[in-house]
């Protein structure tokens, strides 16, 4: 049924004047868990059918979309983007222009042992309310605590005008904890196994299993109520190590979004912004010291932005986007990379629905691991502070200017950890931060999975991966002003 | 026509809910019409449109155990299932003892100047003219002026809410906005600037006025200085005010965070907190938002409610949905989302702010400023101690040194880094002109004092 709409509505729009079109059908399940202060908060199910057509007609884009899954709708839907490419076209430079690539017949879907949708309901509510009760039951100064299960599949029928024809199921589940404890006017977070309801892997229900939630519960309990009696985060000049649930987002937002193609090309000026990493620079500017290898990789296990093909079609892979500190690369679509005269795109395009149009987006962007074990990275400092679990971001709109506060800190001394600080922050210039990376872990290297990057207008969010392990940063700015 | 199939819909999902054994049920039906045009070097690079539509449905069962439904469907047999699901889903869950039951009904009336038939029958090529008009006005204004990028979106959308026990009732809206950032460049530094139009009717939006805004103070940017950090006053336009109350509104005022202790409000409620001249209201009701509702999500009316009075912060003015106010005991205050927003919102947060003006303008507020920024607009705040509402984040799209009453020279992004707490405990001026954005209608504002910890690198 499905390849059949898909044909009527390249054949439709090739009838009504397309020279390139593309189809996707899509159809998502989410399955959200939330639990909180003993009782289910949020127990839902959302659902969602539909399809997007992308057309070029006269040089310029048209792109439409509908829930609507039947042949009069695709003739409307058709019709309609058919209509925008032609209105479009009385306000262009030039024609689009996309980057070669090969017409394909495939099928993928993201591995997994246990499916998180045949799992019973009663036996995750059962994790998280055990999880949550535990939390809640390490001191009477948690006054919030709660636990989280997602679970998300996707199945995407691509189809095009060149011949490609791709079936992928996209498969990923996962989960955490957190619990806020309030002291006068005093609140602390702490989260398992990273902020913001958790973690997420490509993997069936056996990554929510293996996070182990519960058993994790009274250590993070234990150290928010230890945080609450912390020293606060001194303000100085100081060596600064990230774990890497804290350095995951300070890559995906100094190198993720930065070396977006569209963000250089200025298509993301009236939003997201643009990028100090402009073309001249490819291949020219030390971006950060030798120890920083960072990749733009759709292939890799378990990843959340790792998948079979993008949204235009183009095979997953393993890119360089800063090789031994020189920028290198960038993420692109195929037609930005047209637009760049590069040989192929790096396979970026994604939508997070049916009704979006795809634009460039982060897959899994992973700092490379390193020689040091993150332990001889602590004994191998003197006077420091080390950061973990994000708590607040922000970077200006060509990602330079930086300030991260994270849930925890610690004072390293001589070597070993004296003590927890709170309220830790930091702040720093991308290019001169990366150049003082002096050290990146190998031991602790893993995938961590963020279901929640925004972009575009109208909005989109959009679930990505990052690699890395620790890191540590040279004579950095901590601490608030 | 569409709000009676959206509440035919509803009624039909909440009937099947209580004939398959649900103790009390709610359901929403929507429909969205969303188009939107996105321009950048100075051409047309995005141009899409779509319809969405769907349901969301609530059961409880007698012991309150809970399963909500989200289906895009407005099929039969697609909502009957939709009904199923919610039904499993609650069987399998355990007691939401915070639950109380969906609202009781109270009367409500539809609004008058909520739907605007020229905006739902925008066309692309209406669009693209208003575009066009901004590009080229942009350009004319100076050779400076490099690019042109910005959006241009209309927006239909209907819901109807049904709950059972009595609560019927139906909206309909229509929203246009547009956005135009200019790019200048001068010996091979950039100039931007931005500005911002919102109406119900995007017969009032004029892309000429908005480019010409933009245009100008994007070629007044160019070789920009960079100034030392440190505290100065700030002159706001109502595009950086937005920013601030977007937050602290959201933070401060929204029954979750005020229930989980990071809230402000529960901390300094009944205090003085803000200069006296500072007075917000959340107010669906009152032409200046842009989401004017007679109905919340659940089906509550909604009505005025005071958030900030004369710079005292008011325990009355969080905002509740049924699920947080049954936490409390309390009743919602009309705060559920939309279905259309629910994607967006997932909590009771005021979503129609309004900042009293006062009585003074923008050019009024530089000539009494001796040394101080003026700030076009903030970007990427967010909260470093929400209690005390520390807020960091960076000016952007044009920020200029104000020198003995005059804007002297544009100056590179700064980052600030203080509590609004103290950044607005002085406001010595306030605009008399109230401008609509998406969730709140604001003035410009002069602040007396603001925290400035970094300067970026451009």
């Amino acid at each position: 049924m499905s390849q059949d709409l898909a044909r009527f509505i390249l054949e439709e729009a090739s009838r009504r004047g397309a020279s390139y079109s593309d189809v996707r059908i899509v159809s998502i399940e989410n399955e959200v868990l939330n639990v909180r202060n003993g009782s289910p908060e949020q127990v839902e199910l959302q659902g969602l059918r539909g399809f997007g057509v992308r057309v070029i007609v006269n040089g310029s884009w048209g792109f439409a979309a509908s829930v609507d899954l039947n042949r009069d709708e695709a003739v409307n839907v058709v019709k309609r983007a058919v209509d925008i490419a032609r209105a479009s076209s009385r306000l262009k430079k030039g024609d689009v222009v996309l980057a070669w690539e090969d017409a394909r017949r495939a099928e993928y879907s993201t591995p997994y042992k246990k499916d998180p949708f045949e799992a019973p309901l009663e036996e995750k509510l059962e994790i998280l309310m055990d999880a949550e009760r535990s939390l809640a039951a390490c001191s009477p100064l948690i006054k919030t605590s709660n636990s989280y299960y997602r679970g998300y599949r996707e199945r995407k029928l691509f189809m095009s005008s060149e011949g490609s024809e791709i079936s992928q199921t996209i498969t990923w589940c996962g989960g955490g904890i957190m619990a806020v404890a309030v002291r006068g006017g005093e609140v602390q977070v702490r989260s398992y196994p990273s902020s913001f309801r958790g973690d997420y892997s490509t993997s069936g229900y056996e990554y929510f299993e293996s996070l182990a939630l519960v058993d994790h519960a009274e250590e993070v309990g234990g150290e928010l109520v230890k945080l609450m009696d912390a020293e606060r985060c001194p303000s100085e000049e100081m060596d600064l190590i990230l774990t890497g649930d804290q350095l995951a987002l300070q890559i995906h937002e100094s190198c993720g979004h930065p070396t977006e193609l569209d963000r250089v090309m200025g298509t993301e000026a009236d939003m997201a912004g643009t990028s100090f990493l402009t073309p001249d620079k490819l291949g020219r500017f030390m971006y950060g010291s030798k120890n920083v290898n960072l990749v733009a990789d759709a292939t890799v296990p378990g990843g959340l932005g790792t998948f079979g093909y993008d949204d235009e079609g183009v095979k997953a892979k393993m890119v360089y986007l800063v090789r031994e500190g020189l920028f290198v690369g960038y993420q692109t679509s195929r037609e930005t990379a047209a637009a760049l005269n590069l040989r192929e795109s790096s396979g970026g395009m994604r939508a997070d629905s049916p009704l979006s149009l795809p634009i460039i987006r982060m897959t899994n962007i992973n700092l490379l691991p390193g020689d040091w074990k993150a332990e001889e990275i602590i004994e191998d400092t003197r006077d420091g502070i080390l950061m973990m679990t994000n708590r607040s971001w922000s970077i200006d709109d060509k990602r330079i200017n930086f300030q991260f506060g994270t849930e925890v800190g610690w004072r390293i001394r001589d070597g070993s950890r004296e003590g927890l600080v709170k309220n830790p922050t930091y702040m720093g210039v991308t290019p001169r931060f990366w150049g003082s990376c002096d050290a990146v872990s190998g031991d602790d290297w893993r995938m961590w999975g963020t279901p929640s990057c925004g972009k575009g207008v109208p909005g989109q969010v959009m679930y990505v991966g990052h690699g890395c392990g620790t890191a540590r940063f040279r004579r950095t700015r901590v601490g608030l002003i | 026509m569409v709000l009676d199939r959206l509440l035919d819909v509803a009624e039909r999902a909440v009937k099947t809910a209580l004939r398959m054994g649900a103790h009390q049920s709610q359901a929403s039906s929507f429909i969205l019409d969303a188009a939107l045009t996105r321009y950048a070097n100075s051409q047309i690079h995005q141009n899409v449109a779509y319809r969405s539509g769907g349901v969301s449905v609530r059961v409880v069962l007698s012991d309150r155990r809970m399963g909500d439904i989200e289906a895009f469907t407005l099929e039969e047999e697609g909502v009957e299932k939709a009904v199923e699901d919610a039904l499993r889903i609650a069987r399998a869950s355990r007691p939401n003892l915070d639950f109380k039951g969906p609202p009781e009904p109270e009367p409500w009336s539809p609004l008058e100047g909520a739907f605007d038939d020229e905006t739902s029958l925008c066309t692309p090529q209406d669009r693209v003219q208003m575009v066009r008009e901004a590009i080229e006005t942009a350009h004319a204004r100076s050779p400076l002026v490099r690019a042109v990028a910005g959006n241009l979106s209309t927006n239909s959308a209907y819901f109807a809410v049904v709950n059972s026990l009595g609560v019927s009732a139906r909206a309909s809206l229509t929203t246009a906005g547009m956005k135009t950032t200019v790019i200048s460049e001068l010996e091979g530094t950039e100039g931007f600037s931005t500005a911002e139009s919102y109406s119900r009717r995007v017969g009032d939006i004029d892309p000429i006025q908005l480019a010409g805004e933009a245009a100008e103070r994007s070629v007044k940017g160019v070789k920009p200085a960079r100034v030392q950090p440190g505290d100065y006053e700030v002159v706001l336009s109502p595009l950086a005010v937005r920013v601030l109350f977007s937050y602290i509104s959201g933070m401060g005022f929204s029954a979750s965070s005020y229930q989980d202790g990071s809230s402000f409000v529960r901390y300094f409620s009944g205090q003085r907190v803000f200069d006296i001249k500072l007075n917000v209201k959340d107010d669906a009701l009152d032409p200046r938002t842009l989401y004017m509702l007679p109905v919340d999500g659940e089906g509550v009316p909604k009505r005025r409610m005071n958030l900030i009075a004369a710079g005292e912060a008011l325990l009355e003015g969080i905002c509740y949905d049924s699920l947080r106010a049954g936490r409390e005991d309390k009743k919602s205050t009309g705060h559920s989302p939309p279905p259309i927003g629910r994607r967006l919102l997932d909590r009771p947060v005021p979503y129609n702010v309004i900042v009293e003006p006062g009585d003074s303008n923008m050019d009024e507020m530089i000539e009494e400023t001796k040394n101080g920024l003026f700030i076009t607009d903030l970007w990427y705040i967010r909260p470093v101690e929400p209690t005390r509402i520390v807020l960091t984040g960076l000016t952007r799209d044009g920020t200029f040194l104000i020198e003995n009453g005059e804007l002297s020279k544009p100056v590179v992004n700064l980052r600030f880094t203080d509590s609004m707490l103290s950044a607005l405990s002085e406001i010595p001026l306030l605009g008399k002109e109230v401008k609509t954005f998406e969730t709140n209608a604001v003035p410009a504002m002069k602040l007396k004092k603001m925290r400035f910890v970094g300067v970026s690198a451009y």
